[in-house]
This record gives structure tokens, sequence and C-alpha cells, in this order.
């Protein structure tokens, strides 16, 4: 299918809902739907493999924005073997364009769908639930509606950060659409440890006590104050130096993709990515507490996963997700097939960091399957 | 696992009085892995890492140099305002430190291997010197990599006859994206060897290309950069130091399992079993990556070994902190007992000295500051012909910038008159229309109220400049005075503006609801 006549109509709707009075109004941030598709386009353009991009309409309405990548020229001998298509699930504040080191390679063996997560990127963004069980209800729904309406039987599902831990609980919700679940650094798998969370002085914790003295008030008060607002509130707030902040402090965005473009596109994408009208934030807000610790951790509930359902967790070595949680779901899932990597000199998006190592392990993964 | 064929680095992050956690992971690394630092090729620093790479590069004995850092911190806390007080002069401090502790060979030894990042006053851009001709120079270098503007003073030093302040302003961690180079930060986040917090929050920041990540602690250590902890607190950064290279080492393999009486004689003969040493980690490295290849299948199974054996080799280690470093902190912590201080620490007294600040403060500070000028008159005609310079530069810069918005300004007042109309339109909008729908949504951003205020301060603004226009426009628009007769504009604009609410009721509301619920 011809790409252009499905995204045509896209950007229009979401803005003039957004703002059919305020529109003649400047804009504090400067950003917008269509600056977003258009700096999403810049990205897209590096992908060679044929590129289906479509919003996919769920039951409820929602739009959920999806890349559909399959393999050049080859038409023909896809006929005789429909091999099971890869679904990666980006993280926090991220969009499918984070995945364009990875999509072309990964799509040479098989179809590759790529989504924007509901609420993230150009997917629509409703409103969420403050409470953390309907609010991860809502993500799964809207992952399984997507699933049912692009017609997929079953997946190798990839999830990344915030999209590892969504993956998990699809998985857990409907085992039977993942033929094998692959977590990148995933997010809210370790429980918060409460001895620190209470008091500092636990018994328990004899080496912890040592090497942190007790956290003054003041510290304590900023951050009852911090998780008032939504994560990413201080990149709205700055409205036009929002895209200079996101420049300085994630410099190394830009770096990641350095070699397929030389200008800030890259932090542009994140800026306008995160610079709309926050929701998929708030259900991430309603999931999370005191600063990223999962309300409902993954750790409790991964032994929910079928044992016949095979899983990989990779990690960044450098990354600041602590790979002992993998070690720990190893451990929980004993019987079943788990293995945990860790890729070198990778930190928390491993795919940017190390691609070329990243692309071998997800492939081998997928040969494996079918 | 870390390569060890090909050249590494070793980079410190700036950090102000954290340095004391680079002490902590260069004495692991002396003793733990010394080829680790006598093979790097360079050793980077910014700011308060550079004092840590100078230092490890000159052989500096590191128990030294912790005390002196809590020698500094000490010094700093001793007064009212902290490192704030007037008579805390860390430039010399630090400046005395250096030539005291530094040897006499030190740039020997730094030229070509040492790398400290600075800032360049001119531009703000980043230079990394790594060429001294005398042991003064590295003095210099290191103060200029440690001067904060403000915090340290207003004119920076200079350095081979140019101005430098801080490194950490424009690289905090130089050459961090070299492939191999070990990044050492105090703050946890992706750096090489940094704390582990146990967190899981997915907010991460680089300042200046060192990774912070936003967790609570990491906030109290910011904090406590330029407002040095107690100096127990020090003292336990050091450990963590020392721990989190260990774990750093052990994760990469790098580290010798062997008796402690094998480290001091490492220690003490590094050159010698430097070559032996390297070999023999080369082929335990590839023997380790070859493992890693053979069995990557497995490789949960290695790293829950490693992991479950881990924390044990950890106290086991962890207990026998080098025991110069140990014995420098220590003493550097305790507190000298005397009568004046025990005194000074009585309640009625402290009470008393924050009671006279009013009086003692001026004092102290007309008395350092006559102190400071006194040295400072070696430099005087050096630093007032820079300030010249630069004053002069700025008043070029002024007088250009007011030129050209003299030449602006009459346009603009003509364009404040024509929006006049509509700029007051929605102030009234948005009085009626705004403020229920941003206070009925409790569970609203912060955003959303900061965009509200914003919009209202930018409705609010306008209005000031009409009223300032409507006085000119008094004086020198003769036809304009009888529009501003309030009744009929207001009436005029009001209807039009009813009119426009009428037609789209629905719309402002249904917008409001979706986004900003």
């Amino acid at each position: 299918m011809d790409p252009a006549p499905a995204t045509a109509p896209v950007p229009n709707d979401c803005e003039t809902e957004s703002s059919s009075v305020w529109r003649w109004w400047p804009s504090w941030r400067p950003t917008s739907m269509s600056l977003l598709k258009s700096t999403e386009a810049k990205i897209l353009a590096c992908i060679q493999n044929d590129l289906w991009a479509r919003f996919v309409t769920l039951s409820n309405q929602d739009r959920i924005w999806t890349l559909t990548l399959t393999k050049k020229m080859v038409r023909k001998p896809v006929e005789q073997v429909p091999k099971t298509p890869l679904v990666m699930v980006h993280g926090f504040g991220g969009g499918v364009g984070l995945w364009i080191r990875n999509l072309d390679v990964l799509s040479r063996s098989r179809p590759v769908y790529a989504f924007d997560l509901l609420g993230f990127g150009r997917s629509s963004r409703p409103p969420f639930p403050t409470d953390p069980v309907q609010a991860e209800e809502q993500f799964v729904n809207s992952i399984e509606q997507w699933r049912e309406s692009v017609g997929l039987e079953n997946m190798i599902l990839l999830g990344h950060s915030l999209g590892g831990y969504l993956a998990t609980s699809y998985a857990i919700q409907y085992p039977s659409r993942v033929s094998h679940l692959i977590l990148v650094d995933p997010w809210g798998f370790p429980e918060r440890p409460q001895a620190e969370a209470e008091s500092q002085g636990s018994p328990g914790q004899g080496a912890e006590v040592v090497k942190r003295p007790p956290l003054p008030r003041w510290v304590k008060a900023v951050a009852a104050v911090v998780s008032f607002f939504n994560p990413l509130a201080v990149i709205r707030a700055a409205g036009p130096w929002g895209p200079g902040l996101v420049n300085r402090f994630r410099p190394d965005f830009r770096r990641k993709f350095e070699d397929l473009f030389d200008d800030d596109t890259m932090t542009q994408y994140i800026y306008h990515c995160n610079a709309q009208n926050p929701s998929g934030e708030v259900g991430f807000r309603a999931m999370s507490e005191s600063l990223g610790w999962a309300k409902r951790p993954m750790l409790q509930r991964v032994d929910q996963l079928p044992r016949s359902m095979p899983l990989t967790m990779l990690y960044g070595a450098r990354s600041w997700v602590d790979s002992s949680s993998g070690i720990k779901v190893a451990h929980i899932r004993s019987q079943a097939y788990t293995k945990v990597l860790l890729v070198n000199e990778a930190s928390h998006h491993v795919y940017a960091d190390q691609p070329e190592e990243f692309n071998k392990v997800v492939e081998n993964i997928c040969n494996s399957v079918d | 696992m870390f390569p060890l064929d090909s050249p590494w680095n070793i980079s410190f992050a700036g950090c102000g009085f954290l340095g004391i956690y680079h002490v902590g992971v260069a004495s692991c690394l002396l003793e733990q892995a010394p080829f680790l630092v006598a093979n790097a090729r360079h050793i980077y620093g910014a700011s308060a890492g550079a004092l840590t790479a100078t230092a490890l590069v000159s052989g500096v004995c590191l128990g030294e140099a912790g005390a002196n850092i809590i020698g500094v911190a000490k010094e700093a806390r001793k007064r009212f305002l902290g490192p704030m007080h007037p008579s805390f002069n860390l430039v010399k401090i630090v400046r005395h430190m250096l030539h005291h502790t530094l040897p006499p060979d030190a740039h020997h030894r730094a030229t070509g291997r040492l790398g400290i990042s600075l800032t360049r006053v001119t531009d703000g851009e980043n230079v990394l010197v790594s060429n001294f001709s005398s042991k003064d120079e590295i003095v210099q270098a290191c103060v200029c990599s440690t001067f904060i503007p403000v915090y340290c003073g207003f004119i920076p030093p200079v350095l081979q006859g140019v101005r430098y302040v801080d490194g950490g302003i424009s690289d905090n961690l130089p050459q961090y994206e070299l492939k191999n180079t070990i990044t050492v930060s105090p703050f946890s986040g992706e750096s090489d060897i940094c704390p582990r917090d146990t967190s899981t929050n997915m907010h991460e920041l680089r300042f200046t290309n060192t990774s912070i990540q936003f967790t609570l602690t990491n906030l109290y250590r910011v904090s406590r950069a330029l407002f040095p902890p107690d100096p127990m607190v020090m003292k336990a950064m050091c450990k963590q130091g020392y721990k989190d290279a260990l774990h750093f080492l052990k994760k990469n393999g790098l580290l010798n399992f062997y008796g402690p009486q094998r480290h001091r004689a490492l220690l003490a003969n590094a050159a010698e079993n430097d070559d032996y040493d390297d070999d023999e980690e080369e082929e335990e490295e590839d023997v380790i990556n070859a493992h890693e290849e053979e069995e990557k299948p497995n490789v949960e199974d290695g790293a829950v070994l490693v992991q479950s054996s881990s924390s044990v080799e950890e106290h086991n280690i962890f207990e026998h902190l080098p025991p110069t470093l140990h014995r420098a902190l220590a003493e550097a912590c305790k507190e000298r007992r005397s009568l004046a201080q025990s005194l000074s620490n009585l309640l009625p007294v402290r009470m008393a000295s924050t009671l006279m600040l009013p009086y003692t403060l001026p004092v102290e500070s007309a008395m350092s500051i006559s102190v400071r000028l006194l040295e400072w008159l070696p430099d005087v005609q050096e630093d007032m012909i820079w300030i010249r310079e630069q004053m002069g530069k700025m008043l070029n810069h002024v007088l250009r910038q007011a030129s050209k918005s003299i030449t602006h300004v009459s346009a603009r007042f003509s364009c404040q008159l024509e929006l006049h109309h509509y700029q007051s339109l929605p102030s009234q909008l948005s009085s009626a229309n705004l403020f229920p729908t941003w206070v009925n949504e409790s569970s609203s951003s912060f955003l959303d109220v900061i965009m509200r205020l914003d919009q209202y301060q930018r409705q609010l603004l306008p209005g000031v400049l009409c009223i300032n226009m409507d006085l000119q426009g008094s004086f020198k628009t003769g036809p304009l005075t009888p529009d501003k007769s309030p009744a009929s504009v207001l009436s005029t604009e009001g209807a039009t503006l009813q009119g426009h609410c009428l037609n789209t009721p629905p719309g402002p509301d249904s917008g409001e609801a979706v986004n900003f619920y």
C-alpha cells in the first residue's frame, strides 16, 4: 500500500482537537503534531526496506501510529513461509523513531512492527486513570486491540524500558499471542526496598547504612513536591527553551545517532514526542511511585508468565537498570527458558548504543522462533 | 568485559567536594589493578577530578590527597556561611596544597598523560591541557580547572597567557565518548564507576557529559558538591568510591584474586610487575571472552555465581581499605578537641556568635578583603588590563545592541498600536473562561498551571504596554485620543468578544477538557 494517502489526513485532527480557540495565539511550546510528524519523517527517511506507516484505529477510536517493515523485492517467496513478526515497543518518552538503527536490519528476515504506545509519540493521547492497575490495563488493552486491528495471530514481542514492563504485563494476560518475549533494559521489575524507604538505620542493610547517610529533610521535601508533577513537566514548562533543554541535558541522544543525522534531529524528535500534552506520562506516573519505582513490581508477577514462553532479557552493561533483577527473574523461572544477556559498552538505550550487537542478538532470537 | 588489547583512558568527572569519592576510586585502582592506572594512555579530569587525576599521574600519596580534601572541607565548614564566607579563599588553599603535595618533577610525569579539562573564558570552548613545562603550570592548570566563577572569585586565573575557568562548565567528563575510557563519577548514572543507587528512575540528565540519574541521593550529592558535608560523610563517600571501583573491576574480570601481601608487593614495585601483570590480565581476558562467546546461552548461570559470591568478597576486601588512606582519612576526620573549640561549641557561645554575626561579619569581611587585596598586588596590573578589556568589550556590545534596538523602536511602537485592539480581547476571555478550567481539574499537571500563568502574563503584559501607549497616543497621535474614551472601545470590543464566545461555546471547554485532563 501507499503510505501517502494513509498519512495525509492524519495531522489535522489531533491539532484541531487540542486548540480550536487558542490556535491563533502563539504557543508557549514550539511544538505540534505536525512538527513531530515532519521530524519523524526526516528520521524514517533513512529506512531502506518497504515501510508502511499508518494509524491503526482501535475500537475505542484511539489511534496507534504504526510502522510495518517488510523486506524489499521478496514478495513472492514470502508467501510460502509466513514468519512470526517482531513487534517492538519503545520506552518512556520515546517513539518509533528511536528504533531507526534496528528496523532495517531486523526486517530482513521477517516483518517488523513498531508502534507508538498509547499516549506517546504520534498515537492518541487519551486521559489516563490515576489508579496503577487501571492505567496498566489501559496500556495493555491498547496493545491487545492494536494486535487485533493489525490482525497478528502471534508475535515476538520486544519491549524496552517502560515498554518492557508493559510487554511483560501483556504477555501475562495474553500468553498465547507471544511466541518469545524479549525485554531490553526493562523498567519496573525490582521491588522498592522497604528498609531504605522507611528508615535508613535498618539492621538488615549494614553496608547500605555505611555508604548512605540519611537524606536531609529538604531533599525529601523536594521529592514530595516533584512527585506532584508529571515526569517531563519541566520540558513543557520551559516553553521556547524546551528544545534547548533537551539538547543541553541529553546530548547523548544526538551522539548515539550521530552517524545518521549530524544535526539535532534526534533531540528534536524527543522534544516533540514529549512536549505535547502529557497522556502516557500520566499513565506512567500512575504506575510509578517515589521517583521511579513501580507500584506493582514485575518481579512479583513474573512467575505468572507461562513456562512455555521463552524469555530473553537484554541489559546494557553501563545502564542504570540493575541487571540483577534479570538474574532474579531467571531464578524465579528456573524451570522455564530464560536468558539474561549483557551488552557491553551500552547504556540504557542498548539498541542505539550497540546496534550491531543488539540486532545480532535479536535476530538470533527471532531465528530460534522460526 | 573491558578490552585491554587497545589503549584505554581514565576520566574523572568534576564534582566539587565530592572529589573525595575519586580518591577512593583511585586508591582501589592502584591497589587492586595497578596496571590499569600505570598503563592507561591518558588520565583525564575536570575540576575536582583534575586534582585526583594529577595525584594519580604524579604518584602522590592518595591518603594525603584525601586528607587534603577533607581538610579543605573542614576549613569551609568552620565558618558561618560555609564556603561563601569572604575569608574562605578556596583558590589559595588549593594552590597551597598542590604546591605542598606535588613532587617537584610532577610535570615530567604528567606531560602527555594527564589531561585537564578547562573552559576558555573568551569563547566558552573546552580545552584539554596536557603539556606542562613546570610544576607551577600543573598547579595553575588545576587551579583553573577548579575555578568556579563567582563561587571562587570573579577574576579568572591565567594559564599560559589565557584565562580559563572550571572545566566542568564545558566538559565535565573529558573524552567520555572514546570507547575505552573508564569514566568515574560520584553521581549515580551511566558512568563506568559510579555509585549504584537502588532506584529505577528513568530520568537522567547529562550535565556537560556527566550522566546524572534523577534520584534523591543524587540531588543530595549535587547539593554537597559545593557545600561540603561532615568529614565522616566524606569518608563514607571515599569508601563508597573504593567499593564501586572494586565492583567495576570485578564485573570486568580485572580483579586479581590474590592475597593482600601480593598487592603490597605490587604497589611497591609496580613498575617491574606491570608488564607481567598486563600479559596475565590479557590472557585472562581472552579466556573470559572465549568463555562468553561459547556459553552465551548460559551467561545467566555465571552471572548468578558472580553475584552471589560478590557480596561476600566485597565485604572482605572492603574491610581492608588501604591502610595509609584509612589512617589519613581517620586522622583528617578527627576533631582537634582544644579548649577553645569545646568552648565555642557550647550552646550559649554559639548563640552569641550567631547574634553577633551582623557585627563580626563586616569586620571579618573587611579583614579578609584587605588580605586578599594585599595578595592580589602582584597581579593587579595584569588583571586590571583584563578587566578594562572586558569592560570595553561589554560596552561596545551594549552600544551596538542599543543602536540596533533604537532603529527598531519606532517600528515596534506602530505595531503595538495595531496590536492593542486585538490583545485586549483575550484578557477578558481568559478571566471569564480560564480560571475555572484549571482550578477544577485536580490532577492537572504543573505544566498546565505554568502555561496558564504564562498566558495570563502575556495577556497582562500587552495591557501594560497599551497603557503606556495610551499616554503616548495622547501626546503624539491626535486622532487616537477620542478613540480612547473607554466606554465606546470597551463596548464594541466586548460585543465582538461575546459574539465570538457565543459562536463557539463548546470549543474552549471541550478542548480544555481533552487537553488538560
